[in-house]
């Protein structure tokens, strides 16, 4: 069709030209279409809100007619002066128009990688977060939902990493308008989602496109058309696959008796003394709230199970879109009330949205969006400790005993003293409530024909409160209550003007070039007390003034901005050789005075080669185009004040038993602080095979990330800590592919499959800092988990290496070695480390890089089948060579008879199993060794059973009578299988608790809310 | 061309200039923090001084911080000596010390190296700046000029003896500074600072004794005096001039107490060191503070046992608890020894009030907080508000008996100071006449062992003195050679100085060589 197109602009040329108008309309609804691009001989119009369309054209030329969601057609003129035409619904995804920076383009005029998920795959996997619903979606975004949690936590990472620690999480734009609050916005009012990966797509955004972007376009109103649209979906979380497994009563007890039995071995001069009499489990088990008279134990707990609830969750979204003439709008309403698997756990939603759109003139249209959200959720896993409890609670406990109070592990001599789980999750409140409230509002207005002006204001106003409270009966260094009170407000506007020039200079050539300046500030104000001691539980947080004792208090303001200056040439010749220029100058306060502003480049080519006449009329290859891109895009998420010498007012001496507040050394200069730039390249090409059926699209890149923004280590002679500045590079590199089939299309079934994978390799090129960087990033936990060395991929794991367990024959060897066990000699049953040194000394030295959190692979299958009126989705996820440190190992597994352990001690070594890569048992007062080593670290290869979804869609006949256009009942299964190696325990896609903050925590494990299987049935209903 | 309108273009032209207005501002990419001040904003009325001492207090405080898990910084000073050991292996730093395997990269070393150097830094911007306050009270700007110049000099005074050969700051520091990559200094350099900033503090106006816990001119004489003495021993060894001058030092704190018995002197008995009331006063000459509703105490959750209910709180993990070599080789009858009186205590409450129980050996005692922990008949608070301690009057008394018996020989003076600790023990002591030059110092040594144990101190002594005091002979022996009986690990000659932070080398090209033997 694109040839007959071409051919005709060859034909036209040198003719008159003559004015066409018509009404383009919905083949299913009948509806006139707003928005539809109209393009003829280069030069293209929208229609307006009623479907209809001018524009002048000679009589021989060929109309384009094109929309989001649609199949594209094309109209010969043929001297008619009035063209109506029916769109039909699309099938084939290269006539799509995608979104990109301020413009849309059709997806086969791209010259750049960006990945688009379009609003009837997104409501395939129904889901409360907008990163839960693109998990495994695109190539080249690695999506980690990290927690069980309602609302989840996700780590996103479009093509690796590119800082140290600037952030790496990508940059969300919401109809035009940059965000950094994604996290609140409703998924049901998303109608499409673009991925921007490559730097010929980010580059428009320049200062804060290195890691990607998120382009997310909301629902509008279409005008002619209303309609009702009402989704209810309940659902009920099981626990889902791989849960780690604990002792219970009866194997505890006998783990106990055997690690006392074994102290004789490893401090036989305490046993002798003894210092040990008292341990004797025998003496112990004697409270007859919780044993026999024998010592049996009168109760067996599962903890896992007396945590976890399998309440009804629901959800309730109504939509309203409509429009006359001219105007349209959108409403909509939701309500989600998301019961965790762990009790006491929630989140609950409520959000409301208007859009409205004018063409208040032919010249001038206007809009906007107002949105509010309202959230409010208890997070019981901000705080380890609920969660770590379950674990580790002792199972012959009870919940509560038969005077009604609660038990803890401190009810039982020499155990760790630590508190019930249960009373946590009752008793300790982690409430998170958000309100955002997003605008904009826009103008367009067309100079002339061709030229158009877009301003856009964008505003939105954040108040977040974190308020805490932990009761009496959970002091545990006498704190006798606690609350605190965290209220911030983030206010932000942004004001963006740009210019779009669409034109053909003729018609071999066309142009579509766009230049826009953009002005931005956030500001923000924090306010924050706690205080212990309260007489009563009553209060929580809702009285702090009612505490007495440690009263912290303080208040934060901090300001950023940018101002900038953008431009975007797009060039076709035949509408088969294309070119992209962009560039953006972007200036941040944050920077030093002599670094404020940069420029970001970029330029691609694509060359659709399937529009060639060797190619043309070739029966396999329907589509084939070649594009390749470069470009630089900035980093700049650091704090605002980065570069200024500051004193810091927040000292606290103790004199005179009073609280003085002091100021004294803060921050270092570096007036030369600048932008840490990313330069990457890309080679794609998109195939279309069999008239499209099987269509794959593939990418090659090269990421160079220089002048990485660091808190650089100083000498700490001088009483500072770091600098921030700039320092080193780091490269990714990785290639894509996706490849998309209809492997059975008739008019009864049809199957389709999406397969894509996604490889990435990381690398630190160099350092500024003479030595390795540890403790940046990561976690710091027995030691620093995570290092960042030149020549490794970034934040790589670190720790010993365990060789096994001392056998009896090494007995003479392993004495030889200075104790790494509490001073006592090391025996057979100790763990054995790699001496790296060989200086028969276990320290730092002996620390090596021993992983990686970041997989060598990951993507998606996912198959649809459709028969008739049902529909099937198989969606499954998967990820190869990442590892998981699974830092629980050494309070659940090297150490035992403290707190309740891992099954897997019960394999413990023995001089009878002396293979066991697990220390023997033993008191921990006799002697153990804690570290992190390759024993806690697993393979966390895994695939995941994600969704499986079944969906029947009501005859529309039968509808129709009840005057109802759709209805559709569905039923969702997530999470429902998963294969992973066995020895890890748990979820190996995880965030340890309380890890988050760091960029390279990913794979960290430490007792993370477990992850639900979900089942889920919903109704859909439009009218 | 044809325009759609004149008024869009109009209405197009006025958006722009509408926005570009905002770029008019040239303001809009400035950045002024409303949270911090600079140097520039700060240090013009004395109110700013009192600002910026009190930063240098809080950052004394690094020495209760944490250092990992179940371990905090001060436990360096007694994991070197061989008279405690640990009930956990959950600290791979804390063990390395134990077994005496530290190296540069050992995060309680990492911790004071950090922790001085901030002190000294803090110190530094008082000294530069506070003189240029104007106007200012002179005595006001005196004293607090006297604290800093103390604190400066107590941070390299622990400085040097840990690590010898260190960088001398005395500026406050920017990225361009002459010295911001120092090379070390000799330990005779560093001690003239510490000597000169001590005799600056000492006419600094400062009162005796200050129960607010401010340094105090019995503070500075004091430290002054083990400046000398230490001075006096290894590595310096600058012999009998400053054993004369510790003893002068030390003597003329002991000569005001001897006229101020209600300001300054021994506690009756030891109870005293666990009573948050006591704190600042009478023995306390100086002391790390903490207040259980501002900064609690963490001491005594790493010397509490390892999870025996000796608590309310019911949390110990027992990191730094005696051996009991060192428990057994205190006299049967010596007060210091008696369960839940002096330093030790082998039997608790069960969660601290409740019925007595064994622990099966012996714990430290000296800093439990009764108040809260619990006692009989009273349910502890859990809060812990004892200050770590410094500076004793105990040790001030044995300071002066030892620098008097190297300077001059044993005197009625030296006796009697050595005796005063001994007789609130419960002990007696041999006549004057039975000791020998010889003798007297082995007793005074021994006396400092048993009086001082688990302040921090003992490990200084080891090190100045190349003497380490043996637990089953009863003698001492060389400090090379000597086994730590904690962990049967043998002190080496490397072990006299504390390897410099592989960090901070790396950090710095300019600080080299690495101590010998690491």
């Amino acid at each position: 069709m694109l040839v007959v197109a071409a051919s005709a602009y060859v034909k036209g040329m040198a003719q008159e030209k003559t004015e066409v108008r018509g009404v383009v309309r919905d083949a299913e609804t009948q509806q006139g279409m707003a928005g539809v691009t109209v393009a003829a001989s280069g030069a293209t119009v929208k229609t307006d809100s009623i479907g209809s369309y001018r524009m002048e054209v000679g009589p021989n030329a060929v109309l384009t007619f094109s929309s989001v969601g649609y199949e594209s057609v094309e109209i010969p003129v043929n001297s008619r002066r009035v063209v109506d035409v029916m769109l039909q619904k699309s099938t084939t995804a290269l006539d799509q128009v995608v979104v990109i920076g301020y413009g849309t383009q059709r997806k086969s005029d791209l010259t750049g990688s960006v990945g688009s998920i379009s609003e009837r795959t997104l409501k395939e996997r129904p889901a409360s977060s907008v990163n839960e619903m693109l998990a495994g979606r695109i190539s080249g975004v690695q999506v980690n939902v990290n927690s069980g949690r309602p609302g989840g936590f996700t780590n996103v990472r479009v093509r690796g990493f590119s800082s140290i620690n600037s952030s790496n999480d990508p940059l969300y734009v919401i109809d035009g308008v940059m965000t950094e609050s994604m996290g609140f916005i409703n998924p049901t009012d998303i109608v499409s989602i673009e991925i921007l990966k490559d730097a010929s797509s980010t580059a428009i955004y320049g200062a804060r496109g290195a890691n990607g972007v998120i382009l997310i376009t909301t629902k509008r109103g279409k005008s002619g058309f209303s309609e009702v649209n009402y989704n209810v979906d309940v659902s009920t979380p099981t626990l889902g696959p791989n849960m780690p497994k604990y002792l219970n009563a009866r194997e505890y007890l006998q783990v106990e008796d055997i690690a006392y039995r074994n102290i004789e071995k490893y401090d036989p001069v305490g046993w002798a003394d003894g210092k040990y009499e008292l341990r004797n489990p025998a003496l112990n088990r004697t409270d007859p709230r919780l044993f026999d008279s024998e010592g049996n134990p009168l109760y067996d707990t599962d903890w896992m199970d007396e945590a976890t609830q399998h309440r009804i969750s629901q959800n309730h979204q109504l939509g309203i879109t409509g429009g006359s003439d001219s105007r349209s709008y959108a409403v909509s309403l939701g309500y989600r009330d998301d019961q965790g698997l762990i009790k006491t756990s929630y989140m609950k939603r409520y959000n409301g949205r208007l859009t409205f759109d004018d063409q208040v003139r032919d010249w001038l249209k206007v809009g906007g969006t107002l949105t509010y959200n309202y959230q409010t959720e208890n997070r019981v896993d901000q705080d380890y400790l609920p969660i770590r409890m379950i674990a580790e609670g002792l199972p012959f406990l009870p919940v509560k005993y038969p005077d009604g109070s609660w038990s803890a592990n401190r009810d039982y001599p020499y155990a760790e003293a630590s508190l019930n789980p249960i009373q946590y999750l009752y008793e300790r409140k982690y409430i998170l409530n958000t309100q955002t409230a997003l605008g904009n509002i826009y103008s367009n207005i067309r100079l002339f024909e061709g030229l158009e002006m877009r301003t856009e204001l964008g505003t939105s106003n954040i108040t977040q409160e974190i308020n805490t409270s932990v009761s009496r009966g959970l002091s545990i260094m006498g704190e006798q209550g606690s609350a605190s009170v965290n209220n911030g407000r983030t206010n932000f506007w942004s004001l963006d003007h740009y210019f779009t020039y669409n034109n053909s200079l003729s018609d071999v050539h066309s142009i579509n070039a766009m230049l826009g300046m953009s002005w931005q500030e956030s500001s923000a104000f924090g306010i924050n007390v706690s205080v212990q001691n309260f007489p009563s539980d009553y209060f929580g947080f809702n009285n702090i003034g009612a505490g007495s004792n440690n009263p912290i208090y303080g208040s934060g303001a901090s300001r950023f901005s940018f101002n900038s200056y953008f431009g975007r040439v797009n060039y076709s010749m035949f509408n088969k050789y294309l070119l992209t220029v962009t560039g953006r100058i972007d200036g941040s306060s944050k920077f030093g005075d002599n670094y404020k502003y940069a420029f970001f480049p970029s330029a691609a080519l694509a060359w659709r080669v399937s529009d060639e006449p060797f190619l043309r009329q070739n029966e396999v290859v329907s589509n084939l185009k070649l594009r390749m891109s470069y470009g630089v895009t900035g980093n700049s998420e650091i704090p605002p004040y980065s570069s200024l010498s500051l004193l810091n007012s927040g000292y606290i001496a103790v004199l005179g038993d009073q609280r003085v507040g002091g100021t004294g050394i803060g921050r270092l200069a570096n007036p030369d602080l600048r932008w840490e730039k990313t330069a990457q390249s890309d080679v794609g090409v998109e195939l279309g095979l069999f008239n499209n059926r099987i269509a794959i699209e593939g990418d090659l890149y090269y990421r160079k990330t220089t002048d990485m923004l660091l808190d650089a280590p100083v000498p700490r002679s001088s009483g500072y800590a770091t600098i921030r500045r700039n320092v080193g590079s780091m490269e990714n590199k990785g290639i894509e592919l996706t490849v998309n089939s209809r492997n059975i299309e008739n008019n009864a079934f049809s199957w389709k499959t999406t397969f894509n994978i996604s490889m990435n390799r990381n690398k630190v090129l160099s350092l500024a800092t003479p030595s390795d960087i540890i403790g940046v990033g990561g976690v710091v936990f027995i030691n620093p988990t995570n290092i960042i060395r030149e020549g490794a991929p970034v934040g790589s794991f670190y720790g010993l290496i365990r060789e096994g367990i001392w056998s009896e024959a090494e007995r003479e060897e392993a004495a030889k070695f200075a104790s790494y066990r509490n001073g006592l000699p090391i025996l057979p049953g100790d763990i054995k480390y790699r001496d790296v040194n060989g200086d028969y000394a276990i320290t730092d030295a002996d620390r090596m890089i021993i992983g990686n959190g970041s997989p060598d692979g990951w993507g998606a299958l996912v198959n649809e089948f459709t028969y008739r009126n049902w529909g099937l989705t198989v969606d499954l996820q998967y990820a190869y060579g990442n590892d998981v440190f699974e830092l629980s190992m050494g309070s659940s597994e090297d150490r035992v008879a403290l707190a309740n352990s891992y099954r897997t001690v019960l394999n413990a070594w023995t001089p009878e199993n002396q293979h066991s890569i697990i220390p023997e048992l033993r008191d921990t007062r006799a002697g153990y060794v804690i570290n992190e080593d390759t024993h806690w670290l697993k393979d966390g290869s895994f695939v995941r059973g994600r969704n499986l979804a079944l969906s029947y869609t009501l005859p529309s006949g039968m509808t129709q009578r009840w005057g109802v256009n759709q209805l559709r009942v569905y039923a969702s299964l997530q999470n429902f299988f998963l294969i992973v190696s066995d020895e890890v325990n748990g979820d190996p896609e995880t965030v340890g608790t309380g890890f988050g903050a760091g960029a390279f925590s990913q794979g960290l494990t430490y007792h993370a809310y477990p992850k639900p299987t979900l089942y889920m049935l919903g109704v859909n209903v439009s009218f | 061309m044809k325009f759609f309108s004149s008024r869009s273009t109009v209405i197009a032209v006025l958006t722009v200039c509408c926005g570009l207005s905002i770029w008019g501002c040239s303001g809009f990419l400035k950045e002024v923090d409303p949270t911090n001040l600079t140097k520039e904003s700060f240090f013009t009325i004395p109110e700013h001084a009192e600002s910026a001492i009190a930063a240098v207090y809080a950052d004394t405080r690094f020495i209760g911080d944490y250092a990992g898990s179940f371990s905090a910084n001060w436990q360096l000073l007694e994991a070197l000596t061989g008279t405690s050991t640990t009930e956990s292996a959950e600290n791979a730093s804390l063990n390395n010390l134990y077994s005496l395997v530290h190296d540069g990269n050992n995060r309680h070393i990492v911790n004071w190296w950090n922790g001085l150097y901030r002190v000294i830094a803090q110190a530094n911007l008082v000294i530069e700046n506070v003189p240029n306050i104007s106007p200012m009270d002179e005595e006001q700007r005196s004293k607090i000029m006297g604290e800093a110049y103390f604190l400066r000099a107590w941070a390299y005074f622990y400085a040097v003896r840990l690590w010898g050969d260190i960088p001398l700051i005395t500026k406050p520091q920017n990225a361009g500074s002459d010295d911001f990559f120092p090379q070390r200094t000799s330990i005779e350099e560093v001690y003239a600072l510490i000597v000169n900033d001590l005799v600056n503090a000492e006419s600094a106006g400062l009162p005796w004794m200050d129960k607010s816990g401010r340094v105090s001119l019995a503070a500075v004489k004091s430290q002054l005096a083990m400046v000398y003495l230490t001075m006096a021993g290894y590595p310096l060894n600058k012999g009998n001039a400053y054993y004369q001058l510790a003893a002068e030092k030390s003597g003329e704190v002991i000569t005001y107490a001897r006229a101020n018995p209600g300001i300054l002197n021994l506690f009756g008995d030891y109870s005293a060191f666990r009573d948050p009331s006591r704190k600042n006063e009478l023995e306390q000459i100086f002391m790390i503070q903490f207040h259980g509703s501002i900064v609690p105490n963490m001491q005594g959750l790493f010397t509490r046992p390892n999870f025996k209910p000796v608590s309310v709180t019911n949390t110990g993990v027992g990191t730094t608890v005696p051996t009991l070599d060192f428990y057994n080789s205190f006299a049967d009858d010596d007060l210091r020894k008696k369960d839940k009186t002096g330093f030790f205590y082998t039997s608790y409450y069960t969660n601290g009030s409740g019925a007595l129980f064994s622990l099966g050996g012996p714990y430290i005692f000296k800093f439990f907080n009764t108040i809260a922990n619990g006692a009989p008949g009273q349910t502890g608070t859990g809060v812990d508000d004892l200050n770590i301690h410094q500076i004793r009057f105990a040790e001030v008394l044995l300071v002066f008996a030892e620098a008097t018996n190297e300077s001059t020989g044993i005197s009625d003076d030296a006796y009697e100071a050595l005796t005063r600790i001994r007789t609130r023990a419960g002990l007696t002591t041999a006549a004057r006449n039975s000791f020998s030059k010889e003798t007297f110092r082995e007793a005074i040594w021994k006396e400092r062992w048993h009086e001082l144990c688990y302040e921090g101190i003992t490990w200084f002594d080891m090190v100045r003195l190349r003497k380490v005091y043996n637990e089953r002979t009863d003698r001492f022996d060389d400090f090379v050679g000597h086994v730590n009986l904690s962990s049967n690990q043998t002190l080496k000659d490397r072990h006299l100085l504390l390897p410099l932070p592989t960090l901070e080398m790396s950090d710095n090209p300019n600080l080299r060589p690495q101590n010998p033997g690491y």
